[in-house]
């Protein structure tokens, strides 16, 4: 069985357990995720794993995006995760390119070896 | 103070001529040429020196068209003479307007003003200009080239603008021609410009001048608010009410602001006419080419102030201490000038001073009501200045720049010196006023009268009176000893010719003094020619000094004419009285308002100018005996005279006279040392004050800067951080505001 | 506003995930990553049983739970691991579990579709660039941890901005959204359609049913399948081969050879799928988007390979450090070879 037909059990008479969750549980999970993408960035000094963290952020956004559209019937909520499916299949294209660039030039993946912006 | 005006009227000549104000006429087109034929003189010269001609050619020019410019200058006083007071229009200069009214329009336009004034002003500056660009053709011959130009140049522009002074219809063109003759007197003054002393004398005069030019355009402009209009036939129209209020007594219904513009107007004169406290300029003036302080510094330029009141003697009657205080400040500048004149052994400075001195005489002429004797006056001094002035240019430039008195004895007999020594003797008689067949008699004389016969003014005149016998005393002293005496010279130091005026340089008498570092080889071409006379033997003038020396011997003679052609100054007179600083005197109104009882004040009991033409001729061969006895008697050597015996009775006076009783060093104390301390003082201020300001300024960004750049750490990490948490703490802030 | 959770609860909770996460971070030497993330979680686990005992009669769906802890789990996981391969994969993990949530939230199409372009192309691509990015251990070494891997940098900071900012995302979003049930689900059974139908037109949109106007064949199909078509009838045609629906009624006219119309009504299984939905959504309402973001990703083409292709300058020191590392593995392998 499908869990799109569980969900519609779920809603011909399942028990109480299996009542559709709240928006509030959604933004939370969707809450705590970026937050922990945004701790990731923040603290890990491998450029791979920090953009890595920018995807869980944009994970953390796509649950709140499309949370939003289905509890206010609004498929634009989707519409939007496609859109910032696509921009991080570019900013993956770029940034993982950038990244290979700057691992050739100082052989290290560590974030804190460019300083050039040193004021 | 006392209105003195009102009975100085009263006691005016009241001549015929003084007819009622007559509207000036159309003048003719071609005494445009009077001004213009310089400014082509100017133009040309300064091709010349564009093209870097190395030839006299400039000289040449502005000789012909200075002449052509005098000739255009006889035509245009005929004209005069037949037709009274004329304007030529030349062009539309300045014209705003802002309404219709009265008042409502700033016209100045560059026309002439020709009256009889003006044409016995201009006769003597372009007659004089021209003969002393011939004297200074063979003068300034050793700097054939550049200089050359430049001096030629310069001197055609200062007969323009001397031009544009005197004939100006309107006193914004006046002071046009006021500056220009300032920038020339700089440019000439400064000609030997790589000479210290010339820079700082030439910077000297300009600054002096500043002081009285700030106070002339201050009249100026006062003349526009009050009368609403520059131009003099305007303004001469406007004064005349106040005019009628002094004839018949109500001075006081004057209003004080016409009152304040003759003031104004007069420290300009001080300034330009080198009189008390401005006169410091003048002698240290002689540090430019001779023919340039016979020209500028004796003859023309510096009787500009007698011209701008004699001019505007309207202006100044109307005025109840304008003319007091011009008399009493001419009079005082005469005397002192003279008393430093006694004791100067330079001896062009001593015909600066005396010029400083004539230069009062005139003033005080002015201001008791002489105007025909201090016309007159300016007009015989600038022929027989002119010509002491070239007549020591001759001899300094014989004798290689020697102008110490001690060390010149005897000139006049040595060979070619001749005409020197004639011109030299005519022009120390004038000067020293020898009775009767001197034209210099006759116009001092007619002043010390004038002065006499005013009761309120007496002491003037006696003031005038010493001074006479003190300027014939000095006059003679450096005649007798440079030009009579025993043969005995010796040779200037210098290059003649190119330092020709480092002599001029007034406290060193030695003659040993003089500046280093001048002495060869920067002007070139003038080596071949000082070659066999320099250090050696003097040369004797060339045709051209002698024969501008000759003009003007027998012009000083010749302007006996014009002077005595008639009673009252004769041509001279008529000339001064159909101008401007005559017609209005209108002292009939005076007659009628204050009665006949005023009669001329007389002296111990004569009549005032028949006394004063025996006592000035009396005092004139005193003072000339004086000298005679002192400096000529038994002298056997150039450096000792009798005189030396008496300084030792004269005490301190003799020397503090020599040092020009110190008036430079109270000027350098009251004026020049704290204005160095203020500058001092702001220079504190500027460089701490100010520019700790301005550095605060670039400090605190700096600073700024210099905290937050730890900041900047260049790390990636920290710039997320900085982002996430302004994040958070706008988000904290909404939630703090929501909830 | 009445938060649902109590906002102190819910910053003591913060406060402990952030102690737990902040442990859980990778530290040089030992460190108690398994007690912090027993803290996140547990922190993770209150804030969730806040939110079910705010409303205990009506517990959500427990794949909501299973998923959200996967997916927690994972993303905790990635940012603690020290190893970047095994972080990529975690965040397969997360991916898959966020796809689970998103079937949960009956967004079947985004569910694939994440799955499908992030675990399975950009996920692939970041493992590829870890691979490239990361030395190789040379022979006989054991393989050693870089140490910007194993040392977090600034935990404390990052995880109070972190934790500071979830307190105050979630307060604001419990302050304006309660515990509200989802919209019904349009494509299931007809009371949930007709539920949803009057909650989009209070909302002043279309009905939902409306589509089905747009989609000719689909009806066409259906209505066949159900052989419920009279004979000789056909649909009317509006411009752009659109249908006559009547999206309230559930009709669809037809017409017979005599131009004479009747409604139809339509099979009650004809359902406009979420993915339809999302499809009309995408292409008809924003197409202008799609363009850019095909502009957006041709340039991100463009310059991945620009930056790709270009030469570095390594400097002298990485240069002979290079050439020493190349000698030394042709050396070891001729010495093998020998």
């Amino acid at each position: 069985m499908s869990l799109m037909n569980a969900a519609y059990l779920a809603q011909t008479g399942y028990p109480e357990l299996m009542a559709a969750p709240t928006l509030a549980h959604y933004l939370l999970v969707s809450a705590l995720m970026f937050g922990i993408g945004l701790i990731g960035f923040l603290t890990r000094r491998n450029l791979i794993i920090m953009f890595l963290c920018t995807e869980l952020m944009f994970q953390a956004a796509g649950i709140a995006l499309v949370a939003f559209g289905r509890y206010h019937l609004d498929f634009t909520g989707q519409t939007f995760v496609i859109f910032v499916l696509t921009v991080a299949a570019a900013e993956a294209a770029m940034a993982l390119a950038l990244v290979v660039l700057l691992f050739r030039s100082k052989e290290s993946l560590d974030a804190q070896e460019w300083t050039e912006l040193k004021g | 103070m006392q209105s003195i005006v009102g009975p100085l009227l009263a006691m005016a000549d009241t001549p015929a001529a003084a007819a009622e104000y007559v509207a000036p006429g159309v003048g003719p087109a071609y005494a445009l040429l009077v001004p213009v034929l310089p400014l082509i003189a100017f133009v040309l010269c300064a091709v010349c020196a564009a093209m870097r001609v190395k030839s006299k050619l400039p000289a040449w020019i502005t000789v012909g068209l200075l002449a052509c410019s005098f000739g255009v200058t006889l035509a245009a006083t005929m004209a005069v003479r037949a037709g009274g007071p004329m304007i030529s229009h030349g062009f539309e200069w300045i014209n705003f307007s802002w309404g219709d009214g009265p008042g409502q329009a700033f016209v100045a336009d560059f026309s002439l003003y020709l009256d009889s004034l003006t044409c016995l002003w201009m006769l003597f500056v372009t007659g004089l200009a021209t003969l002393i660009a011939l004297y200074a053709s063979e003068y300034m011959s050793h700097d054939v080239g550049q200089g050359y130009n430049r001096f030629f140049a310069a001197f055609s522009l200062f007969v323009f603008s001397m031009a544009c002074l005197v004939m100006a219809d309107n006193l914004v063109l006046l002071y046009l021609g006021w500056e220009g003759v300032g920038l020339c007197s700089y440019l000439l003054i400064g000609y030997f410009y790589k000479k210290p002393s010339a820079v700082a004398a030439a910077k000297k005069a300009f600054i002096v001048n500043r002081i009285g030019d700030l106070f002339l355009a201050l009249g100026i402009m006062l003349c526009f608010v009050h009368f609403g209009s520059v131009e003099y036939k305007t303004i001469f129209e406007q004064a005349r009410p106040y005019m009628e209020l002094l004839t018949q007594g109500r001075i006081a219904e004057i209003p004080a602001i016409a009152q304040i513009i003759p003031l104004l107007l007069m420290v300009g004169a001080f300034g330009k006419s080198a009189q008390l406290p401005l006169y410091v300029w003048l002698p240290d003036a002689m540090e430019g080419p001779t023919p340039v302080s016979a020209l500028i510094h004796a003859a023309t330029m510096v009787t500009a102030g007698v011209f701008l009141i004699a001019r505007a003697y309207p202006l100044f009657l109307i005025s109840e201490s304008a003319l007091p205080i011009v008399g009493w400040v001419g009079a005082l500048t005469a005397l002192l000038a003279a008393t430093i004149g006694m004791a100067q052994f330079d001896i062009k400075r001593i015909m600066a001073y005396s010029t400083v001195s004539q230069l009062g005489y005139m003033f005080a002429g002015l201001a008791v009501l002489g105007s025909t004797a201090a016309a007159a006056h300016v007009f015989t001094h600038a022929f027989f200045k002119a010509m002491l002035f070239l007549s020591c240019g001759a001899v300094m430039h014989g004798f290689a720049g020697q102008l110490d008195l001690r060390k010149l004895s005897g000139v006049g007999s040595m060979p070619g010196w001749r005409i020197v020594s004639i011109a030299m003797l005519i022009g120390c008689l004038n000067l020293a006023g020898f009775p009767v067949i001197t034209a210099g008699f006759w116009s001092k004389d007619m002043i010390l009268g004038d002065a006499f016969a005013n009761p309120s003014l007496q002491a003037i005149g006696w003031i005038l009176l010493l001074t006479a016998g003190l300027t014939a005393y000095y006059t003679f002293r450096v005649y007798f000893r440079v030009f009579a005496g025993p043969q005995q010279y010796e040779m200037g130091d210098e290059h003649h010719g190119t330092h020709d005026d480092a002599h001029a340089h007034g406290d060193h008498h030695g003659g040993h003094g003089h500046e280093p570092g001048h002495g060869g080889g920067h002007d070139k071409h003038d080596d071949h020619h000082d070659h066999d006379d320099h250090h050696d033997t003097p040369h004797a003038p060339g045709w051209a000094i002698n024969t501008v020396l000759a003009v003007l011997a027998v012009a000083s003679f010749a302007i006996l004419i014009p002077l005595k052609s008639g009673p009252d100054a004769g041509w001279v007179g008529s000339m001064v009285s159909g101008s401007s600083a005559r017609t209005i005197g209108d002292a009939a109104y005076l007659h009628s308002a204050h009665g006949a009882g005023h009669a001329h004040a007389t002296f111990f009991g004569f009549d005032a100018h028949k006394a004063m033409l025996v006592v000035s001729s009396i005092v004139g061969l005193v003072g000339i005996g004086v000298a005679y006895w002192l400096h000529r008697a038994g002298r056997t050597t150039a450096a000792t005279a009798r005189a030396d015996a008496l300084l030792p009775a004269a005490g301190p006076l003799a020397r503090w006279a020599q040092n020009k009783w110190y008036v430079d060093e109270l000027y350098d104390a009251i004026v020049r040392k704290p204005l160095l301390i203020l500058s001092h003082l702001f220079h504190v201020i500027d460089r701490y004050l100010v520019d700790g300001l301005v550095d605060l300024l670039g400090w605190a960004p700096r600073g700024a800067g210099r905290t937050l750049r730890p900041s900047q750490s260049g790390q990636l990490h920290g710039y997320a951080l900085g982002m996430a948490g302004g994040i958070v703490a706008f988000l904290v802030i909404v939630l703090l505001v929501i909830t | 506003m009445e938060q649902i959770i109590n906002p102190y609860i819910l910053y003591g909770l913060c406060a402990i995930g952030a102690v737990g996460v902040c442990l859980a971070l990778p530290r040089r030497g030992r460190s108690p990553q398994i007690v912090g993330a027993l803290l996140a979680a547990l922190a993770g686990a209150g804030a969730l049983a806040a939110l079910a005992l705010k409303n205990p009669t009506d517990l959500p769906n427990i794949y909501f739970y299973i998923f959200s802890a996967i997916g927690l789990g994972a993303a905790l996981r990635v940012i603690t691991h020290p190893r970047p391969v095994y972080a990529a994969l975690y965040f397969v993990l997360t991916v898959i579990a966020t796809g689970g949530l998103f079937l949960v939230l009956s967004a079947e199409f985004m569910a694939l579709a994440m799955i499908i372009v992030y675990a399975g192309a950009i996920l692939i691509t970041y493992l590829f660039v870890i691979m490239l990015a990361t030395q190789a251990p040379k022979e006989g070494e054991v393989e050693t941890l870089t140490g910007y891997d194993t040392q977090a940098r600034e935990p404390i900071a990052a995880t109070v901005v972190g934790f500071v900012l979830v307190g105050v995302l979630t307060s604001l979003m419990f302050t304006s959204v309660q515990g509200e049930p989802p919209a019904p689900n349009l494509q299931l059974g007809a009371g949930e359609r007709a539920a949803g139908a009057g909650l989009a037109v209070k909302r002043g949109g279309d009905h939902p049913d409306a589509l089905l106007a747009e989609m000719p064949r689909r009806v066409e199909r259906a209505v066949r399948d159900a052989e419920i078509m009279p004979e000789g009838h056909t649909f009317r045609r509006l411009e752009g081969g659109r249908l006559e629906i009547d999206p309230q009624a559930r009709t669809v006219t037809v017409v017979d050879a005599s131009g004479a119309a009747r409604q139809l009504p339509l099979p009650d299984d004809l359902v406009v799928t979420n993915t339809e939905r999302v499809g009309f959504n995408l292409l008809r309402d924003h197409p202008g988007a799609i363009e850019i973001a095909g502009v957006i990703l041709l340039m991100a083409m463009l310059g991945a390979v620009v930056l790709s292709r270009k030469q570095v300058q390594i400097d002298e020191e990485a240069k002979l450090h290079q050439q020493q590392r190349l000698a030394g593995s042709s050396a070891g392998r001729t010495g093998g070879a020998a």
